[in-house]
Order: C-alpha cells, then structure tokens, then sequence
C-alpha cells in the first residue's frame, strides 16, 4: 500500500531532478529572450492595439490598425511583392544551393577557393551588395553591356515597375545561396558512402542514387535551410532601401519596408501591427514546416 | 528549490522591468540653470558627416565664450539620425540641440516632438528680433502651430544649373521661361547627351514646376489637396514635355548618384540646391567654367521648395537654455559663413547671405557669385505644408509623378485619384 | 584536402573516375560562377584605388588607372577609424564567445535531452526571430537607458549595451541543435552511466565533438554581429564608442557620399571576416558534418 503511494512520488522527484539540468541550460536563452526580446515584442503587441507616437500616451483604438492594414492597398501590394520575392528567392536559392553543393563536393582542385568564392557575398554586408548591384544593373552598367553581348537589349531593370522586383530578387539569390551551398555540402559529405555503395551493388543509376539516398539524408538539412529561409526573406529589407526604396510605382515595396515607412513616421501603433500580422503569418508558415518535415526526424 | 529561486527572480526583474519602462515617459527635466553658472553639459548633434561646420574649433569657441557649459559633440550619420533623435526624445534621453531637415518638421512637429522656440528665445535672435535675421520664407518655414519649432542654419531651394560652355557654344541664351527652357534643351542635346535631368520621383523636383506654374499643394488652410489644378496639370505636362521631346533623361533612384551623368555629359542641364556648387567642385574639378548657375525658368512666376537644414532643441532636452545659447552662438555671421566654408551648404540667415564672403566671383562658375541667385530664389520658395501626414502625401506625389512619367498614366486621372488620395490623408490626419 | 584515398571514408564523394567531358563542364561551371561570385566584389576592391575624378568614370575601368592610397588615407584622417575597428573587435568578440557557449548549452539540451515543453519552448524561441528588429528598437532603447541608470557600465553608450540583446542568438540555437542530433546517443548514455552530469557531459564530450560546428557558429555570429548597424548606431551616442558601419556611415551626408573613402572603408571592414573565413574554411565546412562521422 505505502509502496504503491510511495513510487509516483519518487518517480515524480527523480523525473523533477532529471529534467533540471536540461532547464538550467536553456534558463540562460531563456532569460536573456525574456527582457530583450519578448519585452519588446510585448510592448509592440500591446501598441498594435493603439496610436501611439512615441512620446504621448497612447491611445486605445482596439483592432482598427488591423483593419485598416488589410483594407491598405500599399500595403496589400507589399504583402504581394513579398510573397513573390520569397517564392522566387526560396524556389531558386535553395535549388542553386544544392547543385553548387553537389559540384563542389566532387573531387576538384582548389575546393577551398571555390567554396571561399561563392561564400564571399554571403559575408559582405547586404548594404554594400546592393550598393554595387544597383550600378551594375544600371542603363549604361555591365549588366547591360554583358546581355547586348548575347543579343538581349538593354533595360532599366530597377527603374521598370514590370522588372525591378524580380532584379532585386536576382540580387539577394546572388548574395544568399552560397548559404545554403554551405550547409549542404556539409550536409553531404556527411552522407556514409555504404550507403551509395549499396546502391551501387544493387544497380541504381546516377540520379536514382540521388533521389533516393542523397534527397532523404538531406532532408533535415533541407527542412532547416527552408525554414530559417523563409522567416528570413519575407523580412527582406536592406537590399530595397538601397536600391529602390520601394518603388518605381510600390514595385517593390515589402512588409518590412513599409513597416519602417510606418516607423519613420511616428506611427508606431501601425508599425507594430504590420509586424504582428507579419509574425502571424511566419509563425503559421514555420508550424506548417516544421510539423511537414520533422515528423520523421 | 534552486529551481524556483532563479525563475523568481527573472519573475521580480521582469516586472520591475516594465513597470520601470511603462514609466520611463519623456518628462522634461525639472532642472533650468539658466544664468546660475553651474557647470553643465550639453548634447549636441549634427549629421554634416564629416565636412561639418560643427567644426572642433567651433565648439571651443563657444565653450570660451561660456566657460560653465561644456559641449559633448557627436556627429551622427546622415541615414539613421531621423530615427535616432525620435527613439531617444521617445525614451526622454534626446540630445539638447540637433540638427533637423526640414522635411522631417512636418511629422516631428506635429507630434510634440520640439521645444516652442518662440517662448525660449523671447523672441530674440543674437539680440535683435529673429524676424531681423530670416527672410519671410524662413521665418514660415520654422513655424508651426504659431511658433517656432526650429531656426534655420542652412537652406537648400532649387536653381538651374546649366553648361555655359555648351551654351556660348552653340549660341543659346539663358532660358527665363518655361518656353525658352524646352528650346534651350532642344538646341543643346547632341544624341544621348548633354540632356535634361528629369527626376521623377519626389517632390522637391516636381513640385518646383507646380509652384512655377502657379499652383500648389495644398488649400491655405492644408484641408484639401489643390495640386489637382490647372497648375498641377501644366507642370506634368512640362515635366513629360523633356522626355517626350528627347530633351531629358529620366533619372530615377536606380540611375544612382547623378554626378555620373554629369561627368559624362548624359546631363547637360539640372535643377537643385546650392550643395551642388560644393558637390561639383569636389566630384568634378575638371569641369571648371564649365558651369552656371541661373534662375530656374517659369511660366507664372518662380518658384522652388524650400528646405534645408534647422536647429531644434526637443521638448524634453535636459537643458534648454544652454542649448538655445548654443544655437543662437551657431548662428552667428562668423559660424553661418562656416556653414558654405565646411559643408557646402547655403547658410540661412540673411546676414551671412549678404555678406561679401559668400558674394564673391566663383572661378568655378566662370566668376559669376552664385549665391546671389539662391538668395533670389529663397524669397519665392515655398515650404512644404506642414501636415502630419505630409509624408504620406510626399509618397503619394512622388508616384502619381513616376507614375505619369514613366508613361503609366494619364496627367489629369493621376492628378486626381492621387488629390482624392490626399484629401482622405488629410481628413484622417 | 588530402588525397582521395583518405577523404572516402570521411564521407560520399563521387571522386571516382570521371569523364574527361564531365570534369571539364564541372571545372567550367564552377570557375564562370565564381567569377560571377567574385566580380562585383572585385569592383569594390578596384574601386578603392581608384582617385575620386575617376569612381563614376563611364565606361567603368577595370583595372584603375592611375591608382591612388589616397581612398585609403583619407579614411585614417577623416575618421577614428583605428578606434572604431577596436570597438567592432571587442564587441563581435563578446558576442561569438557568449554565442558560441550559450547557444551550444541551449541546442544540446532541445537536441538530446527530454524534457517538458521541449518543443514549445523551441517554438516560442523561434517567434523571436519572426518579428522585424525595428518594433523593438524603442522599448529595447528604453530598457537600456533604465540599464545605464543602474549603473553607467550598463545600458546606453557602452560595450554592454551592443552585447548583451545579441549574446544569444536563437539562430545559433536552431543550427547547432541541427547538428548535435546527429550525435550517436550511445555516447551520451555510456557517459551518463559512468555518472556525469549533463553539465560535464556538455563540456568534455559535446564541446569537444561540436567544434568545428561551434567555429562555423563562431563564423555566422561574427558575421552577423560586425556588419550590424541598425542597432549599434541607436544605442551608441559617442564617437569613441562607434563600430565600423556606424562610424562608416559618417561618410554620407545627405543624399551623396564619397564613394572612394567609403570602398576602401568597406573593403577594410570586410578584410577580417574574407581572411577569417579563407583560414577556417576547412574547419568550417568539416564543422557542419559535426558528430555524424562514422565512429
């Protein structure tokens, strides 16, 4: 009788004490993502539901900056533009990622300087990268002369309301996939060779090894790359401030940036509430992604 | 528990964390030792960069004249000093006197961000009324909701600058009117040169022509949009006229810094502010004499925007007093004709723009003194309308302008859907 | 990298024969997009050398000519510029190490141990990283200046007040967690049994397993933390206290810039990181396959 009372007690105590150290060492993340970031955030969250300036106090309007947002058509459109800018960057970067990855995990000389080269515009800062893309893409820039070479005429790509997303999107693919190029091939050289080896053995061809030992291995890698990414691009801002702030014609105007336009005009109230319905829609993407691929983790 | 013991505390420091921010309000400081000689310091902040007329020597200067006030000068960068001065008066630790563009008056004033000058100074500038110091112009511009929310250091309106040399060259007089402006171009473009620069997407550079026209943004009262006018119409046509006819080159923010172009002889003729004078000599000495500087044309009468740069204190700085005997000390002649000596900029005070330092024969404009024609121009400029929601009508311009130029749309629909724009702006201001 | 031999049983590569044809298109593929990669960076580089007459020269010149250190030079004279470098030395300093420690601390318990609310809590952090800095700019401000009241080490205007909102990065969580889960958890168990804390298991297997993972960490904070400018030029009031973007941005006024001192600013801030990265590439790569090596 006392022994059956007994045992939940103790094995409560002895679970309690085993679970401490793993809370010990997260209490530090913890902490510090409690008073600099979720302070913050709370804050916001509760000026989302005000007008708010900064400096008098703010003034109760429950959901109507909510409202107003969604019936906004800037910033509908910036919600559009984003979208689009994280489908394109998304669908191509990861992709280019891989197959960089997959080149130079064969055995090539001068491994290392190729990895450092398509490594080298993920370590310069956005700022500087937008900078010279946007005299690069100029009218009369390299770009330009570059095309006419192969019988494609010139363009104001930035200047265009039609192109001048995409030519952003082109930049930060450029400036973003030796990430990914990166983490897969370390990914891959992490794959056990028995297992193409076996593969091998039983006859597969080159792209049946890939899709079906090189994919499924990779999978974690690929849920990781995917997730981070995407919370990532739809908060895309630097790369439009310098090369086009937002226009021509809200072309490409984003989430963010209207965010900062909002910022900058002391309407605090708004600014937060295009930042929850941002984190809204992050927060959905990545349960989605992550129940997706991590159910087999 | 060890467990609980450090949870509760982060419990405890959180709340006293909020509790602590929710009252970190920006109340003014309760001290005024005006006169009392007790030693203090001052924040001041410029964002000149590096070619500022905050010079050190400057700031000893007035540190000698009164000792009991020391001055801790920080330069802040051009690109985040709008945010950093609303984050730190939002926080109640803004700095005693900075730096202002006038573009941000609109939003900053109308927010309470500013310190009532008027009241502060009692008036006087230097020891004479302020109104003796500035031109009508300026003296609006500094003003909202009957004060004075800033005092102009330098001003920035808009002239033709044009190339004489081609102008001799060809025979071509200098253009007075809107007519004589397009056959001017006309004469002077060679191929894909020496062109019109046609910025599209702001509205320093159209709403000069809607001024010139007759027009203007706003009704007097700034409840209902008026660019909507036959004036507005006029300047888009004038505007669109360049690049229909050839005579201009679309110059956009991706086209980059537009000394490129001017280097390379694509711009033959622009229309800015005085800054360029310093901008053209330091980019492009070569091109010595080449240039002038004349009255921007017009069809009514001139116009331009006025800006430039203020010198506000905020409403909660620490030491309002010391800071308006700094800024009253940086508008004197001596630190005003610093201003075009460091940074290249047009000092605002009428004393320092009559002064024979800045009306002296400029070599670099073929020995003609530019600076009378800015003069000129600042007494027939506007300033923007002093709007809370000015930046958004700013936006909304900038577009319907691209918009038009870049062929999207119709003059008269896009002046209208954007005036209908405006008003809804203005009405939920 | 070593010979072909010794690298197959570090992992897949298809360093068997290959056709002639394939190498070629592979070798190809690779040095055109590396110049792709390397151009537009090059540019800078060129253009730091270049005097001011000649920065917007059309059509652009490759190779300047005549070249000048003036760029160079101007960026000592004009600014603190050793000061600032010193400044962004100790701060990224601070923040990789704090990084490097805390994060791995954090990743390995959401990766190897069980514990209630696991997945909430990683989720919970992960919202962190949804929400766009700039809504945190003013309660953030707010708490530093609460911060440099308490004491005048603290908060606004000093080292603490860029460190401590960046010493531990939920990214850095998120990658390292990725890579301790490939630890074999046979070597957790065989330490538990022999009676180690997860403290000590943490410091003598997992840090020494995890270092080359922790170097590439090392590497993406240090990225992240030196070309960081939103916050730095916020919470920094003095000169004496900038970092390099911050006291790089000091060469704009208005809407011109001076191209020349700011390329050559940039290639300098950019110096360390390309000359760390050339040096721990091969650490950082072997660093990502953390744990998973066979035995």
């Amino acid at each position: 009788m006392s022994d059956a009372i007994a045992l939940p007690r103790r094995r409560v105590r002895g679970r309690f004490r085993k679970v401490l150290p793993a809370y010990a060492l997260i209490a530090p993340a913890i902490v510090s993502s409690i008073v600099f970031l979720y302070i913050p955030i709370a804050f916001s969250g509760y000026w989302s539901f005000t007008k708010y300036n900064g400096l008098a106090s703010p003034k109760w309007v429950g959901l109507q900056n909510y409202t107003d947002l969604l019936s906004d058509p800037r910033f509908l459109k910036a919600l559009l533009n984003t979208v689009i800018f994280v489908i394109l960057g998304m669908g191509i970067g990861p992709v280019l990622g891989l197959m960089s990855a997959l080149l130079l995990n064969q055995a090539v000389r001068g491994r290392g300087f190729f990895r450092t080269a398509y490594f080298l515009p993920v370590m310069t800062s956005l700022v500087v990268v937008a900078t010279i893309w946007k005299v690069l893409l100029n009218q009369h820039g390299i770009v330009n002369e570059l095309l006419g070479v192969v019988g494609i005429p010139a363009h104001n790509w930035l200047g265009d309301p039609s192109t001048a997303l995409v030519s952003v999107t082109v930049t930060s693919i450029w400036q973003g996939f030796g990430f990914e190029t990166v983490v897969f091939l370390a990914a891959l050289q992490s794959i056990p060779s028995d297992l193409y080896d076996a593969a091998l053995v039983d006859g597969a061809t080159a792209w049946q090894r890939f899709r079906y030992v090189t994919l499924p291995a990779l999978r974690p890698t690929i849920a990781f790359v995917f997730i981070i990414g995407i919370i990532g691009s739809f908060q895309v801002y630097d790369q439009i401030f310098v090369m086009t702030s937002g226009g021509p014609l809200n072309s490409t105007r984003t989430v963010v940036f209207d965010l900062v336009d909002r910022f900058d005009s002391l309407k605090y109230g708004e600014a937060s509430a295009v930042a929850y319905v941002l984190l809204v829609i992050l927060a959905t993407l990545s349960f989605i992604q992550m129940r997706l691929f991590e159910e087999r983790a | 528990m060890s467990r609980t013991r450090p949870v509760t505390i982060a419990v405890l420091a959180v709340f006293a964390l909020i509790a602590a921010a929710c009252t970190s309000s920006s109340e003014p400081s309760a001290s005024d030792t005006s006169g009392s000689q007790e030693p203090v310091t001052i924040t001041v902040w410029d964002y000149y960069g590096k070619a500022t007329p905050f010079q050190d020597s400057v700031i000893k200067g007035f540190e000698d004249k009164y000792p009991w006030i020391t001055v801790d000068h920080q330069g802040i960068g051009w690109d985040a000093a709008q945010q950093k001065f609303a984050v730190t008066v939002s926080a109640g630790n803004p700095p005693d006197v900075a730096t202002m563009d006038m573009t941000w008056l609109p939003t900053f004033a109308s927010n309470g961000l500013f310190a009532d000058l008027t009241e502060l100074s009692g008036g006087q500038l230097n020891g004479a009324p302020i109104e003796d110091s500035y031109t009508q112009g300026a003296l609006e511009a500094m003003t909202y909701g009957g004060s004075y929310v800033t005092m102009m250091f330098d001003f920035d309106v808009y002239a033709l600058y044009y190339r004489a040399d081609l102008f001799e060259q060809k025979g071509i007089d200098v253009p007075t009117t809107w007519e004589e402006m397009q056959a001017a171009a006309a004469k002077l473009v060679e191929g894909d040169k020496y062109k019109f620069e046609v910025v599209p997407n702001d509205c320093f550079h159209w709403c000069q022509f809607l001024f010139q026209g007759g027009g203007s943004l706003l009704n007097p009262d700034n409840t209902e949009a008026a660019f909507d006018s036959e004036g507005g119409l006029a300047a888009l046509d004038y505007q669109r006229s360049f690049l229909d006819d050839g005579t201009g080159v679309l110059w956009g923010t991706e086209e980059g810094d537009s000394m490129a172009g001017i280097k390379d002889g694509r711009i033959g003729m622009f229309q800015d502010g005085p800054y360029w004078m310093g901008l053209l000599k330091d980019g492009a000495p070569e091109m010595k004499g080449d240039w002038a500087v004349a009255t921007a044309p017009y069809s009514t009468q001139p116009g331009s925007y006025l800006g430039g740069t203020g010198l506000s204190i905020p409403v909660n700085a620490a030491h309002p007093q010391e800071a308006w005997l700094f800024t009253q000390y940086m508008l004197e002649l001596p630190q005003q004709i610093g201003v075009y000596e460091y940074a290249g900029a047009a000092p605002a005070t009428t004393q320092a723009l009559n002064s024979p330092e800045l009306n002296k024969p400029d070599p670099y404009f073929g020995g003609q003194a530019p600076f009378a024609v800015f003069l000129d121009a600042m007494s027939t400029a506007t300033h923007f309308p002093y709007v809370s929601s000015w930046s958004d009508i700013d936006t909304e311009i900038g577009t319907m302008v691209e918009s038009v130029m870049l062929g999207k749309s119709e003059p008269q629909p896009a002046l209208d859907g954007t005036a209908a724009t405006v008003n809804d702006l203005l009405a939920s201001g | 990298m070593t010979a072909r031999g010794a690298t197959i049983s570090r992992g897949h590569r298809t360093g068997r024969r290959l056709r002639p044809g394939v190498r070629v298109a592979i070798y190809a593929a690779l040095i055109v997009t590396s110049i792709l990669m390397i151009g537009p960076f090059y540019w800078t580089f060129a253009t730091s050398f270049k005097p001011a007459g000649d920065v917007f020269a059309a059509p652009p010149k490759l190779i300047p000519n005549p070249w000048t250190l003036q760029n160079y030079r101007d960026v000592f004279t004009l600014l603190p510029f050793q000061r600032y470098f010193i400044n962004s030395v100790i701060v990224t300093s601070a923040i990789v190490g704090l990084n490097v420690v805390f994060d791995t601390a954090a990743a390995y318990a959401f990766a190897k141990l069980r514990f209630p609310g696991r997945n909430l809590l990683f989720f919970m952090l992960l919202i962190t990283l949804m929400v766009p800095f700039q809504v945190n700019l003013i309660p953030l401000y707010r708490i530093m200046v609460l911060l440099h009241q308490v004491s005048p080490l603290l908060g606004v205007d000093t080292y603490s007040g860029i460190v401590l909102p960046g010493m531990i990065q939920v990214f850095g969580i998120f990658l390292m967690r990725q890579f301790l889960t490939s630890i074999p958890d046979e070597i957790l168990e065989s330490a538990r049994v022999d009676g180690a804390s997860e403290f000590r298991i943490l410091r003598s297997v997992i840090f020494p397993i995890a270092k080359p993972a922790m170097a590439t960490l090392a590497i993406f904070t240090f990225l992240g933390a030196w070309n960081d400018f939103l916050w730095p030029n916020i919470v920094i009031n003095s000169d004496t206290m900038r970092t390099l973007p911050v006291g790089l941005a000091l060469l704009a006024f208005r809407n011109t810039i001076s191209v020349g001192p700011t390329m050559s600013g940039t290639v300098l801030t950019s110096a360390p990181m390309i000359l760390i990265f050339l040096l721990m590439q091969r650490r950082f790569i072997e660093g990502l396959t953390a744990g998973s090596v066979k035995g």
